[in-house]
């Protein structure tokens, strides 16, 4: 369960502040996948990265006891002049993790780069990158994953993958989902969150909170 | 699968702060001078300018030798400007790392400060090495203080640059401030001339400066005959306590917020 506290966050602007959210009190349920669905600009990715704690609201806290992940988004992180080994071996450490060759050697398998692994980032495609971040991401233990967008990039094949895997995830931890792709949210996720105009609504059931935000 | 340590608050400060130090390392160098340059580079411009000085007072500047006379001035007046450039920008720099939770801003800072420091130590070290094999006399009357005077100058340096820092976050053209305001630091420190060569009548227009108290109070602790009688100790060591004293208030109430623009 995470605990949204009174929060308050804007962003300045040339037009005064935008406000995002107004003193918002929520509470987002545990043991669920969870969809968020919201327009452009609703505040999708904000909502993602303070839950993340890689962005701070204005006024009011957020409280979980849970272990989540940073938002895994296209490149989060990843350093372009560093290699594939070394990025991993870096994120691996902030996180925490025991045995950094194992994670390591675990990443290399998955993000299937193959030799490209050990040369820079800023040699990849623009579909390894992501594949790169989405490997780091998976190969860690978290409560609850956030994911933002990442699975519908890379060719069909490491699509496939990364569906399976998040899949796998999925029975002992949870994901929380931003994709404006609905088939890849009804694949992941069982309940919605529908964000419009600074409020939050849950639906127990996904169809249900697609069919609330679709009629938006 | 993967096993994640559950890690104290120290615990995982350390762990940030070394991966981004490996990570400052690993990108800073990365052509193919690589780390030479980092000891090339001050000390050409050290032989050049104790050549030139030299030529003029003989070899001997107020009884220590040019050279090292010179070369407390160039690496203290490096180490003060680099640590401040790399430190005031670290932040902005590793703006895509804080999605890691784990990662603070001031992780960052302490991470481009030890890399900054490190290095200057060893091009310290390796000079003397240099001058070691080149079989020229020197002397540490007083290499205690030498170390605390370089580390005190330090300290003020990363101050500072964490104020610029989190400025930089609220209003970006302080950077721009920022450079303009450095550049003449080089000039007016005592890198290339002794608070003695100044008639005392303007000491006042240059003894404001806690960097120039620094060098010089390094020049005398190497060489007990050289005259400190313009500087103090007192005065870096409180500019230091001060700057660090506000730097981390001013970090302290506004982290949150810096990163969250």
């Amino acid at each position: 369960m995470i605990k949204l506290k009174n929060v308050t966050k804007y962003y300045p602007s040339a037009l005064g502040n935008q406000y995002i959210f107004k003193n918002l009190n929520f509470e987002i349920p545990g043991g669920h996948n969870i969809a968020i669905l919201g327009s452009n600009g609703a505040g999708k990715s904000t909502l993602f990265r303070m839950l993340a704690g890689s962005e701070y609201p204005n006024k009011g806290e957020i409280i979980t006891d849970l272990h989540l992940s940073w938002p895994v988004a296209l490149a989060t992180g990843i350093h372009p002049q560093m290699t594939g080994a070394e990025n991993a071996r870096f994120i691996g450490m902030v996180n925490g993790v025991a045995d950094l060759d194992l994670y390591v050697r675990r990443v290399r398998q998955f993000a299937e780069l193959g030799p490209k692994f050990d040369l820079p980032v800023n040699t990849y495609s623009s579909g390894m990158k992501p594949r790169l971040a989405f490997a780091c991401s998976i190969g860690i233990d978290f409560d609850i994953y956030l994911i933002d967008e990442v699975t519908s990039v890379g060719d069909a094949k490491f699509r496939k993958k990364a569906r399976e895997s998040l899949t796998q995830k999925s029975k002992s931890a949870n994901v929380i989902m931003v994709s404006h792709e609905m088939d890849e949210l009804r694949h992941f996720c069982d309940s919605a969150i529908v964000l419009h105009q600074g409020e939050l609504t849950f639906y127990n059931d996904l169809e249900q909170g697609i069919a609330h935000y679709q009629a938006l | 699968m993967t096993t994640v340590l559950k890690r104290n608050n120290w615990a995982i400060w350390r762990d940030v702060i070394f991966a981004l130090f490996v990570r400052e390392i690993r990108t800073s160098f990365n052509d193919r001078l690589g780390l030479a340059w980092a000891v090339l580079q001050p000390l050409s411009f050290i032989f050049m300018l104790s050549y030139m000085r030299g030529r003029m007072d003989g070899g001997d500047t107020h009884t220590i030798p040019t050279f090292e006379f010179m070369m407390y001035g160039m690496l203290l007046v490096q180490l003060f400007l680099e640590t401040l450039t790399s430190c005031s920008g670290a932040i902005k720099k590793n703006k895509a790392l804080f999605a890691f939770r784990q990662v603070q801003p001031i992780s960052s800072v302490l991470a481009a400060a030890l890399f900054n420091l490190l290095i200057k130590l060893a091009v310290f070290i390796l000079i003397f090495v240099i001058m070691y094999f080149l079989k020229m006399d020197f002397k540490l009357d007083d290499p205690l203080f030498v170390i605390i005077n370089i580390l005190t100058l330090w300290i003020f340096a990363v101050s500072l640059a964490l104020m610029f820092a989190i400025a930089q976050c609220y209003i970006p053209e302080i950077s721009k401030i920022q450079s303009v305001l450095s550049r003449p630091m080089f000039f007016i420190s005592a890198v290339f001339f002794s608070m003695q060569d100044v008639p005392k009548e303007y000491w006042p227009y240059l003894d404001w400066n806690p960097i120039l108290h620094a060098i010089e109070l390094t020049r005398h602790a190497a060489y007990g005959t050289y005259s400190a009688e313009a500087v103090s100790e007192l005065f870096l060591f409180s500019s230091a306590l001060v700057a660090l004293f506000f730097s981390i208030c001013i970090y302290h109430i506004s982290w949150k917020q810096a990163i969250s623009r």
